[in-house]
């Protein structure tokens, strides 16, 4: 390319004529064929623009064929290019005013470096070329050489001396031939392109034949142009050998072919480069692998890598399939294959060690019945004797437990009556004897010990009350003591041969009516215990006696013991009891009692007679009765609702010891209670699981029923969340919590709508009375009267009541309830 | 090292514990070496891979890696040679936490532990030294890959558990029991490593600019050049290359070279690559599985739960 257009250049110059260089050219190289020699299209090709340029030269020109192959070649074929050409080169002009002056300029450019040489003009075109192209140069000087020397030494001169003119005075040779624009800046491009060529990155299309050197190609030539040009004349010596080896078999054509072919290759700058790249030459450079990295990823899966260094690797498909056990485990079977069969040929692919042993092989592992089925057969055999556990413990199916219970009682009766006493000792205010009674039974069932008594009358007689030694055994704050009186219930369990009993000493003062109403609603019966001196006895009977008859009438209580106490004062005297028990007598039938429960006894607490045993005084021989402990015995409890759900009343709450750092205590009204059960404290709404039960004689037990007054041993709750009085259900069946109720009243006093306190037990909250809705028949329940604006004492009513506050209180259909205004009361149930 | 003492556990006997050796190899002589595993596959071949992915659900990206055992004896309960088990997971990319300077790229982090039954001498639950160094090499070969510019600000964690770890050299070798070895056998276990995390990163969807594939060659005493080598059967390995190569960018990210390489170690190197491209072949595989997967339950939805489950087991 270099020299066709600098050739062509340096002839615009000088003739301006109309040989300007078009696409035209180009597109045809591309269609051509490249090689290093000639190809049969080429031959053609070149015959025929011979035979074309022949024509067009006529016979005005001699022109030697080897003239024409070369201008053609130079030319690529375009006849009308080489045809100028060559007229040009043979027209009678003189050529000489050229000449020189490219020749000098020739020489300026060309520097004093490389002029020495004979093989300057080879080796010039090195400089401005790559390699290739130098050794088409050589060629091409070559075959001139051999045919005619001087004319294309002429040629070399004009094409060599146009470039370094074109390398310096570019800018001045542009404008001043216009016409050849095209040409220059052809020429311009063309010359940039190789001028850069050698100095930067060289394009791997241009670098096609370095790979056949042996010594690789450092990619630049910077000063080591000797070095070149001495590989440059060894080749060009080794193609000299080659055509004349040649030289009697191939034509001239066949060299020019080889060169053409070689030149073509420049050519192929605007291209594709695609077939330049079929040959080994590396994609990488810098890689020194022989092996080429396979340019698409399939071609490892697919073939062997081809190796020239003898490493052949064989990739079959390294993909396993198939995983060792624990791979198969940890993965999961592949989706294409069903589990069972991928594991079982895992199992089968590892020897189990001991498989191949004989007793392995021999043993018959299911032959015998399994240790289960030993026991299962055990059970069924000794399931037709009568199970003594029936409670089992954690079951917290009510009913079933409830049934056990009830066989239970049936079996022992005479232990288990499970009869709950109240001690209900009235007298006016104090001093009725109740508390020593209870003392004196105790004492007399060898409950305390003597030691104890002794104490306590040592200590009541340092203050001046020695008659109050045994009372102090139920009195045990400092409080009590002090004063003298019963303040709060007192709860003490005995047992005699045939029952046991705990005794709710409740107070009989009026400031504490409060805490005898809560002693009160757990009993099953009360004691009533007056004072059998005449002034003691008439004031009782008016004052707080009267009233806690009503209430204990009020909480249902139907059961009366009336202990005539302090019968040592009067001597025994029978009249004395006749008269006082005409007055109860007529006292409780306007209080509704049922005198047929109602039993008299004649006592003396502080000595003791006729309280667990017969009094010894000859004045009292008139009384054949029972003594109090005998009525006491000969009580039957209330039948308690075993089926409904868990209903306790806390009496206490305390901290139980280092285990059991939350207790309470109180009596189960309805339902039972076990270990493990959960309950629920209302109304704080707060769940507890029951961690043990302690029966109020110290014993543990895994259950409790309606009756009993339990210790609970509570866990999974707070203490807060449990205040005296509050409820323990079942949390399957709550007690709601109501903040207003209708419920029937017997009243006691005059009744108005007004503000009452209610008690439920130990729980106390305020109401309003909003409205009086009927009067009913006592006995029949049917409604005498609607909507009264009073009740008279003696009257049953039904109510309208509305609890103020936030809390309400838990209460049931059934339930009682005392309603009290300052120091008037009235009962009864929703 | 009393500083890297577990003390949580109670720890097996610091001697390690091993396999038991049966009175028949030390009664008759020559039947221990009868026992000794031979290389029945060509130099250039390589050992089957088996490799699935998704193996933890609850991590972003999974995988397991499995090199089997190629023959198995059936008249003795120790494996003549051993195969290579590693699970990777990644965690992440997920923001750095608030204490973590500021990163604009993606801050790797690679643990390699080894379970402490995954080699015949015991390892401890406390990363040693040399899972340490195998870690470091890891994140060498990752970092190459995973455009971490895109991530900034985060960081992702990759962890290799080696559950079953190639030997240094045979058991019945005398000094192999010491532990110490000649170390080619962490050459595979790099190169296992490589190929599970690159297979786990895949997984977990991190960009990256290839797939790394881990490969190992090595040359056996009388000069010949095998590709990955397992260290019990052979007996003369002198030198052993791990790299982690990029196949189609035909880079190497990560080269371990060890022991006596001789003049020429591009040869070797050379070979790793070739035995790395095998790996390619079959992360290759996975990751059209992978995808495949991938897209089956953006199509039908909620199915990947049901096989999350199911893949747990």
């Amino acid at each position: 390319m270099p020299p066709k257009s600098g050739f062509s250049r340096a002839k615009n110059v000088d003739y301006d004529d109309d040989d300007i260089y078009d696409d035209y050219s180009e597109e045809e190289y591309a269609a051509e064929g490249e090689g290093d020699a000639m190809s049969e299209e080429d031959k053609e090709q070149m015959a025929a623009g011979v035979a074309k340029v022949k024509e067009a030269l006529g016979s005005e020109y001699k022109v030697k064929e080897v003239d024409i192959q070369d201008a053609l070649w130079n030319y690529y074929y375009d006849v009308g290019k080489s045809v100028t050409h060559l007229k040009n080169k043979y027209a009678p002009k003189p050529q000489t005013p050229a000449k020189p002056k490219a020749v000098s300029r020739f020489d300026q450019a060309a520097g004093a470096a490389d002029a020495k040489t004979p093989t300057s003009t080879g080796k010039h075109m090195l400089i401005c070329s790559t390699e290739s192209t130098a050794r088409t140069t050589s060629d091409w000087a070559q075959d001139s050489e051999r045919d005619s020397i001087t004319t294309i030494c002429e040629t070399l001169r004009d094409q060599l001396g146009a470039l370094p003119q074109e390398l310096l005075n570019i800018s001045r040779v542009i404008p001043n031939h216009t016409p050849s624009c095209a040409s220059d800046y052809t020429s311009a491009r063309t010359k940039d392109f190789f001028w850069d060529m050698p100095w930067g990155n060289v394009p791997s299309n241009r670098l096609a034949t370095i790979t056949m050197q042996p010594s690789p190609y450092k990619g630049g030539l910077l000063g080591g142009s000797s070095k070149l040009a001495a590989l440059a004349a060894k080749r060009k010596q080794k193609q000299q050998e080659e055509a004349a080896a040649k030289a009697d078999a191939a034509a001239n054509g066949q060299t020019a072919d080889k060169a053409v072919a070689l030149l073509d290759r420049l050519n192929f700058k605007d291209k594709p480069s695609a077939p330049a790249r079929e040959d080994t030459k590396p994609r990488y450079p810098r890689k020194r692998s022989a092996t080429p990295p396979p340019q698409e990823p399939e071609f490892v899966r697919e073939e062997p890598i081809t190796e020239p260094q003898g490493i052949r690797i064989e990739f079959p498909n390294l993909r396993a399939k198939q995983p060792s056990m624990f791979g198969a485990i940890l993965c999961g079977s592949p989706p294409d294959e069903p589990e069972q069969q991928h594991v079982k040929r895992a199992l089968s692919s590892f020897p189990l060690p001991y498989a191949n042993a004989k007793a392995f092989t021999d043993a018959d592992p299911f032959s015998k019945p399994s240790p289960d089925d030993l026991v299962r057969q055990a059970q069924a055999r000794s399931a037709g004797t009568p199970k003594a556990k029936a409670k089992t413990r954690g079951k917290s199916d009510g009913d079933q437990l409830a049934d056990s219970v009830e066989k239970l009682v049936v079996e022992t009766k005479v232990k288990s009556k499970n009869l709950d006493v109240v001690e209900e000792y009235r007298k006016r205010h104090v001093d009725h004897g109740k508390s020593t009674l209870m003392g004196r039974l105790l004492y007399d069932l060898k409950i305390v010990d003597e030691r104890s008594v002794d104490k306590l009358r040592q200590e009541a007689e340092t203050i001046g009350k020695s008659s109050f030694a045994l009372a102090w055994l139920m009195d045990q704050t400092p409080e009590e003591r002090s004063r003298g009186v019963t303040v709060d219930i007192a709860t003490v369990p005995f047992e005699t041969d045939k029952t046991s009993f705990t005794i709710l000493d409740a107070p009989g003062h009026r400031d504490f009516i409060p805490n005898m109403i809560a002693g009160v609603s757990q009993a099953d019966f009360a004691v009533l215990v007056v004072d059998a001196q005449e002034n003691s006895f008439q004031s009782g009977l008016k004052g707080q006696t009267k009233e806690h008859a009503l209430i204990v009438r009020s909480m249902g209580i139907q059961r009366l013991i009336v202990a005539v106490n302090k019968m040592d004062t009067v001597s025994w005297s029978k009249e004395r009891f006749d008269k006082v028990r005409q007055a109860t007598t007529s006292f409780f039938e306007t209080a509704s009692f049922s005198l047929k429960n109602i039993t008299f006894i004649p006592c003396a607490g502080l000595t003791g007679d006729n309280v667990t045993k017969r009094a010894d005084d000859a004045r009292a021989e008139w009384y054949s009765g029972a003594t109090f402990l005998e009525a006491l015995e000969a009580s039957e409890p209330k039948t308690r609702a075993l089926e409904k759900p868990l209903r306790l009343t806390i009496n206490d709450v305390f901290r139980g010891s280092g285990q059991n750092p939350l207790s309470i205590s109180g009596q189960i009204e309805t339902g039972t209670v076990q270990v493990g059960d959960v309950v629920l404290a209302l109304p704080s709404r707060e769940t507890a699981t029951v961690k043990a039960i302690e029966l109020p004689d110290g014993a543990p037990a895994e259950w409790a029923v309606a009756g009993q007054i339990p210790t609970l041993h509570l866990v999974d709750i707070d203490a807060v969340h449990l205040r005296l009085g509050d409820m323990l259900c079942a949390p399957t069946a709550p007690v709601r919590l109501v903040k207003s109720f209708t419920c029937k009243m017997l009243a006691f006093e005059h009744v108005m709508p007004q503000f009452v306190d209610v008690f439920r037990g130990r729980q106390q909250a305020t109401g309003l009375i909003t409205a009086l809705a009927s009067i009913l028949n006592k006995n029949t329940g049917e409604v005498v009267k609607k909507k009264p604006r009073i009740v008279k004492p003696g009257e049953v009513a039904r109510v309208r009541v509305e609890l103020e506050g936030s809390a309400g209180l838990p209460l049931e259909v059934s339930s009682r309830i005392v309603l009290r205004d300052g120091g008037g009361r009235w009962g009864r149930d929703c | 090292m009393a500083a890297n003492t577990d003390r949580r556990r109670i720890n097996a006997p610091s001697g390690g514990t091993s396999a038991p050796v049966f009175a028949k190899t030390v009664l008759e002589s020559g039947y221990l070496q009868s026992l000794r595993p031979n290389r029945t596959r060509g130099p250039n071949e390589l050992r089957k891979t088996f490799l699935q992915t998704g193996i933890v659900p609850s991590a972003s990206g999974s995988a397991y890696l499995e090199v089997p055992t190629a023959s198995s004896s059936q008249s003795t309960l120790i494996p003549p040679t051993s195969s290579l088990k590693i699970a990777a997971s990644i965690q992440g990319p997920k923001p750095l936490p608030r204490s973590a300077p500021f990163s604009p790229t993606l801050v790797l982090t690679t643990t390699v532990k080894f379970a402490p039954f995954a080699t015949r001498h015991r390892r401890g639950y406390i990363r040693d030294s040399a899972e340490r160094d195998l870690g470091v090499h890891l994140e060498t070969a990752l970092r190459g890959v995973i455009i971490g510019e895109r991530w900034p600000k985060s960081g992702v964690e990759v962890v290799i558990t080696i559950l079953e770890g190639d030997e240094d050299a045979w058991w019945g070798d005398s000094g192999a029991e010491g532990g110490a070895g000649s170390g080619f056998g962490l050459l595979n276990v790099l190169a296992g490593c490589i190929t599970v995390a690159s297979a786990a990163i895949m997984d977990a969807g991190i960009d990256c600019v290839d797939m790394v594939a881990g490969g190992v060659a090595a040359v056996t005493g009388d000069g010949q050049k095998v590709l990955d080598p397992c260290p019990a059967e052979h007996q003369d390995l002198v030198a052993a290359c791990a790299v982690g190569y990029l196949a189609s960018r035909d880079e190497i990210t990560e080269i371990w070279l060890k022991g006596d390489v001789g003049a020429d170690p591009d040869e070797l190197i050379e070979g790793a690559t070739h035995a790395a491209l095998g790996s390619v072949s079959v992360l290759r595989e996975v990751l059209l599985e992978n995808m495949e997967a991938k897209m089956n339950i953006t199509k039908e939805g909620s199915k990947r739960k049901l096989e999350d489950v199911e893949m747990t087991g």
